[in-house]
């Protein structure tokens, strides 16, 4: 029997308190907290808060794999979360009918499709710089845009497809009531979907922390170094950027499934996905995953509430003309915040939050 | 790195990379003959040309900040913007110059215009250096966030200040209209576009080659923190090599929008594209290659946009491919 290396004792020491850390059941309360809102707060608006901080929290946790633990900025992720919101609606609305099989194809699909372009698009921009990435997916993305808007006859162009839910999923189904609140459709997708990204959350979890999302970070922290060390720097980006999009896909797909309805500005769209993406990851903490979920709490919290705020900054200063040129434009003010949080606040919330821990207990 | 330089040194001058450039160039002049007639061949080379022109104003400034500073500008964009929203409040003051017979007037009313955008996003480009840029030199990833935070910021900051909606860019009445050459009809415009285009081409080559800043600034391309040693102030060469960049973009947004008849808050992020596309088939940093990627471009645009309309938003990212694909480092590789 060999002694353990101090990896090894780190490791076990850190499964032994794995259970009983507050950390633990913090995340546990949070879980908690978003199976009770469909019963806590039923009003449709605040269920689909909630749903879309799920979605959006998935989306940039799979876009914190590229970012945080990569260290590879891409501008695609909303054309990959696009192409799964695109995959579902052909299959279900414009090409098929709505069925389980179709549901589940679809997100499949999505998924093949988006490892392929993932692997092309990093085999092509990954021999020069890692910033010719950035370069090369925003003007991926752009064409994905436009050939989803010109294309007409195959896209359904600027209006989209609406598409319904089979069976259990479907609005007018219902189950009776429970704890005083209706089960719907609404319901039961509000369950798939936030199981589904439990699911590939925890799957994202279990990446980073593997033996090779930890080259991946060593990669991210001096990339010279890693490769002196022996690892193929450019294979194992080239697995975390399709792993990332495959997972953005899936989200995708689950988005389109809540929402009913796809079209270019509100799946693939650079300034709208792209751009609140950009901002929860900042916000929560890049290279956290945990960050992510602050960060859509907060953006899509903000913009869900920014009518009533704006509303409140009318009636206390009626005479501000100027502000409520500003206010009008609520992404001036999102622009300058993600500047600020650029500049003073590189890690995040989460990371400050670690960094504040971290020198607490030593 | 340095293996490759050596490399490079040894490959022998006929080498067919070296005529790489000017196949692709000459393969993309005739193969739409094909299925053109002559004519109409002719209108959109010349627009072709123009459009590269313009573009390559602002793909330049792109390059070269790139070369020297190591920074991607993604602002630039919305500098470009800036530009043509100048010029256009420029035009609507001076609307009597602007609508008047005269020539003198017309190109008084232009030279205006084009002094303005330039100053005032050369002045903004200051400021985005000074305040925003410097504070992350050294980090790519935080210089693509954060010149992309301040792409919002400007762009807002124009839906703010000219209101959201697309308007009408006025353009001089004599640079309106066409000459007849030949039963070939001539816009005036593209031809003003592509002088102004090989004039600055011109004046930043007689700069960088002839000048003892342009000596500096290659000096910097190649090793900015020896240029550092010899005791030349690299923070106020970087600060004024970012305005002049953001003044190319300016000229190149105004004589955009003049060439399109129309300013949006948007327009920058999609030239912003085709300058990024530029500049990789180019090379970054080098400004030959920022010239002769943009008329790649602009040709490619406007042949494929009038054989296959609905493809003209693809080609060019399929040459960026191929370029990629057969020269990872563009046609006019910068060495560092």
């Amino acid at each position: 029997m060999t002694t353990p290396t101090p990896v090894q004792i780190f490791r076990s020491e850190e499964r032994r308190e794995r259970y009983i850390t507050g950390s633990f059941f913090l995340k546990i309360g949070l879980l908690a907290l978003f199976i009770l809102v469909p019963f806590l707060f039923p009003s449709f608006k605040s269920v689909d808060l909630a749903m879309k901080v799920i979605l959006f929290a998935t989306l940039v946790a799979s876009f914190d794999i590229l970012l945080g633990y990569t260290g590879i900025l891409s501008f695609g992720h909303g054309m990959f979360f696009g192409i799964g919101a695109y995959s579902v609606a052909f299959l279900m609305g414009k090409y098929g009918s709505p069925s389980y099989v179709n549901l589940l194809f679809g997100v499949l699909i999505a998924a093949v499709i988006a490892s392929f372009i993932a692997l092309f698009i990093s085999f092509l921009s990954l021999r020069v710089k890692a910033i010719f990435f950035a370069m090369i997916t925003l003007a991926i993305a752009e064409l994905a845009i436009v050939l989803a808007t010109k294309l007409t006859g195959l896209t359904g162009g600027e209006d989209g497809i609406s598409i319904s839910m089979p069976g259990v999923f479907s609005v007018s189904f219902t189950l009776g009531k429970f704890a005083g609140v209706e089960i719907t459709g609404r319901t039961v997708t509000y369950y798939l979907i936030l199981l589904s990204c439990s699911a590939l959350f925890l799957t994202m979890l279990r990446f980073t922390h593997s033996p090779l999302g930890r080259v991946l970070q060593a990669i991210r922290d001096n990339e010279a170094r890693a490769e002196a060390l022996g690892y193929k720097t450019f294979i194992f980006q080239s697995i975390a950027i399709t792993f990332g999009c495959v997972m953005a896909a899936i989200t995708g797909g689950l988005y389109a499934m809540w929402v009913g309805y796809v079209n270019p500005e509100s799946s693939l769209g650079v300034m709208t996905i792209m751009l609140d993406v950009l901002l929860m990851v900042i916000i929560g903490g890049m290279g956290t995953l945990y960050g992510g979920i602050i960060g859509a709490g907060f953006v899509k919290v903000t913009q869900t509430f920014l009518p009533d705020l704006q509303d409140l900054a009318m009636t206390l200063f009626p005479q501000a003309e100027f502000m409520h040129h500003i206010f009008e434009r609520w992404l001036l003010l999102f622009g300058i915040l993600f500047i600020l949080v650029v500049i003073f606040f590189p890690k995040g919330v989460m990371g400050s939050i670690r960094d504040y821990m971290a020198r607490r207990s030593r | 790195m340095n293996n490759d330089k050596i490399a490079m040194a040894l490959k022998p001058a006929g080498h067919w990379e070296r005529h790489l450039p000017l196949a692709i160039g000459m393969g993309l002049f005739l193969l739409p003959l094909l299925g053109i007639p002559v004519k109409t061949y002719l209108t959109l080379t010349i627009a072709g040309l123009a459009m590269g022109m313009l573009l390559f104003l602002v793909a330049s400034g792109v390059s070269i900040i790139f070369g020297l500073m190591d920074v991607i500008n993604f602002a630039h964009g919305a500098l470009f913007t800036w530009g043509a929203y100048v010029g256009f409040s420029i035009f609507r003051l001076l609307n009597k110059w602007v609508d008047a017979e005269s020539v003198l007037q017309n190109v008084g009313a232009f030279t205006i215009a084009v002094v303005a955008a330039m100053v005032v996003v050369a002045f903004l480009g200051v400021v985005l250096e000074r305040v925003i840029v410097r504070r992350v030199y050294g980090s790519h990833l935080f210089q693509i966030l954060i010149t992309f935070g301040s792409t919002i910021v400007l762009v807002e900051l124009i839906r703010v200040l000219w209101g959201p909606n697309d308007e009408v860019m006025p353009v001089p009445l004599r640079f309106q209209g066409n000459w007849d050459v030949m039963d070939v009809i001539v816009l005036r415009y593209p031809i003003v576009c592509i002088l102004m285009g090989l004039a600055v081409y011109a004046l930043i080559q007689l700069v960088l080659k002839r000048t003892k800043l342009g000596t500096i600034v290659r000096a910097g391309v190649e090793d900015l923190d020896m240029v550092q040693a010899m005791g030349h102030n690299i923070f106020l060469l970087l600060t004024g090599v970012f305005a002049v960049g953001a003044a190319l973009a300016a000229l190149g947004g105004l004589a955009m929008a003049m060439f399109t008849l129309q300013v949006y808050p948007d327009m920058g992020s999609t030239y912003l594209l085709f300058a990024f596309i530029v500049v990789i088939i180019g090379g970054l940093g080098s400004v030959t290659g920022s010239l002769v990627g943009a008329l790649i471009v602009g040709l490619a645009y406007n042949y494929v946009a009038y054989l296959i309309p609905w493809a003209a938003a693809g080609v060019n990212i399929l040459i960026m491919i191929v370029i990629l694909l057969i020269r990872p480092t563009g046609l006019f590789p910068v060495g560092k």
